[in-house]
């Protein structure tokens, strides 16, 4: 304590994690959800899940962002809020979930080129079980004019999702 | 950095437990995505509530936004508009001439056809429109084609009615709400619509392609009937969209059919027009046929 308030502009005193800093993670997946209602009328279907963005840049960042369940509740909002068929991203990203889960207990070494391989893995993952599910509904769309594309930009697009969830981190931890 | 090994919970039993109830929760939720996938899969209908309520929950947000951006865009365009006046006046008014003259050619057409008509004693359904409304956002994270327009079952708009704007054919309701409702576009892969050549009338079959553009298929087979440039209009076979509505114009032959672009793009349509289906008794009449089938 003495030894922060005679550092550089004291400006570490009295500083905590915000009110309601646990729930901030949990809060900024929805916004991705959110952004779903932006009225864009695209000829295709290539924008990124910016959901699963949001809580892939949480899950890598940190594994107590939430408890895994919470990903469940979260997939369902995404859901109702994007017009996917319902079920599809709750079974996903509690998928997710669990998998990170085991990936973090296998995993010997960390760090961002690693971190982006997987979110690379998972977002192809996604986008193919939206891809197949499209499929199943009727919906046969050639590989390389939906899934292929969506895969790209989602994966172009992480790090700036990585990016808004460490900053949010630093912001709510009051540091 | 080396990995750290997951959450470790220490020797406190309480928060191994929490650990652990967490796994079992996080299980359950999978299981119960599974099963709700899955329902969503074999009887789609089975969320029509809360999938309507959302879209009533989520609709006005998109909406307000979209008029921002129509009013932005409208001062840009409009202000490229004056960019180059002189020319585009010329080129108008060269329009126009045409204009004119095609004018008086389908004015002649159409009293003839009316004669013709009056012989043939063609009954002819009076088409009032159901409710008009703005299209206000699109799926743009997804394969599928949907957009959402700003009226719902408070209008008297009800799944499976047919949406088009003045230019040409947009789709069909899917979801209806209260005051928004999501239209499967005819850019859709599951969207079929029965359609024929504008141009000598064979029947053809339209199905989205999911990129933006349609692919048009004669019913029957023999020489590629289409040519760039041709219009596709619905043929009223079926009994769910009205006939001569525009869908589309061929920009490119492949082997046995064509594609082509759709003539109502939905970002650009000012309002998409719900209509009731154009036969209901024969829609009826096919879905029981399709209900009773396999």
């Amino acid at each position: 304590m003495v030894r922060s308030a005679l550092g550089p502009q004291g400006a570490r005193l009295n500083k905590g994690p915000r009110v309601g800093a646990d729930y901030i993670p949990a809060a900024s997946v929805v916004a991705g959800s959110l952004l779903a209602l932006l009225p864009i009328v695209s000829r295709t279907g290539w924008w990124p899940d910016f959901g699963l963005l949001m809580l892939l840049g949480w899950r890598l960042l940190r594994a107590d962002a939430w408890p895994a369940w919470w990903a469940a509740p979260l997939g369902f909002v995404n859901d109702v809020i994007v017009g996917n068929p319902i079920g599809l991203s709750v079974a996903m990203w509690a998928a997710i979930m669990i998998a990170l889960d085991i990936l973090d207990r296998r995993t010997m070494w960390r760090d961002y080129w690693i971190e982006w391989a997987i979110a690379t893995v998972v977002i192809a993952l996604s986008e193919i079980a939206h891809w197949r599910v499209a499929g199943l509904m009727g919906a046969e769309v050639p590989f390389n004019i939906s899934a292929g594309p969506a895969i790209l930009v989602g994966v172009l697009t992480f790090p700036i999702a990585a990016f808004i969830a460490t900053r949010l981190d630093r912001w709510r931890l009051g540091r | 950095m080396a990995a750290s090994a997951g959450p470790r919970p220490g020797w406190s039993r309480r928060a191994q437990y929490g650990l652990f109830f967490s796994f079992l929760a996080v299980l359950a939720g999978l299981a119960v995505g599974l099963i709700l996938l899955i329902l969503s899969l074999v009887a789609p209908q089975s969320y029509s509530a809360v999938r309507g309520a959302a879209l009533d929950a989520t609709a006005p947000v998109s909406g307000a936004l979209r008029e921002v951006t129509t009013t932005v865009t409208g001062l840009v365009g409009g202000a490229g508009n004056y960019w180059d006046a002189a020319n585009q006046n010329a080129q108008l008014k060269r329009d126009r001439a045409a204009l004119m003259r095609r004018m008086v050619e389908a004015r002649g057409i159409l009293e003839e056809n009316q004669q013709l008509r009056a012989a043939l004693q063609l009954r002819e359904h009076s088409r009032e429109a159901v409710a008009a409304g703005r299209v206000v956002g699109s799926s743009f994270e997804s394969p599928r084609r949907f957009a959402i327009i700003s009226v719902g079952s408070s209008e008297g708009v009800q799944v499976g009615m047919p949406v088009r704007a003045a230019e040409g054919l947009i789709g069909r309701v899917i979801d209806a709400g209260s005051i928004a409702s999501r239209v499967l576009l005819v850019t859709d892969r599951a969207n079929i619509v029965p359609a024929r050549i504008l141009r000598g009338g064979q029947p053809v079959i339209s199905t989205g392609r999911g990129d933006g553009t349609i692919d048009v298929r004669p019913l029957e087979v023999g020489k590629n009937p289409f040519k760039p440039g041709d219009v596709i209009i619905t043929s009223g076979t079926g009994g769910l969209y009205p006939p001569l509505v525009p869908i589309g114009k061929v920009i490119r032959l492949d082997d046995d059919g064509a594609i082509a672009l759709p003539i109502a793009d939905p970002s650009r349509v000012s309002f998409a027009i719900v209509e009731p289906p154009f036969e209901p008794t024969a829609l009826a009449a096919a879905d029981e046929s399709a209900s009773e089938g396999p």
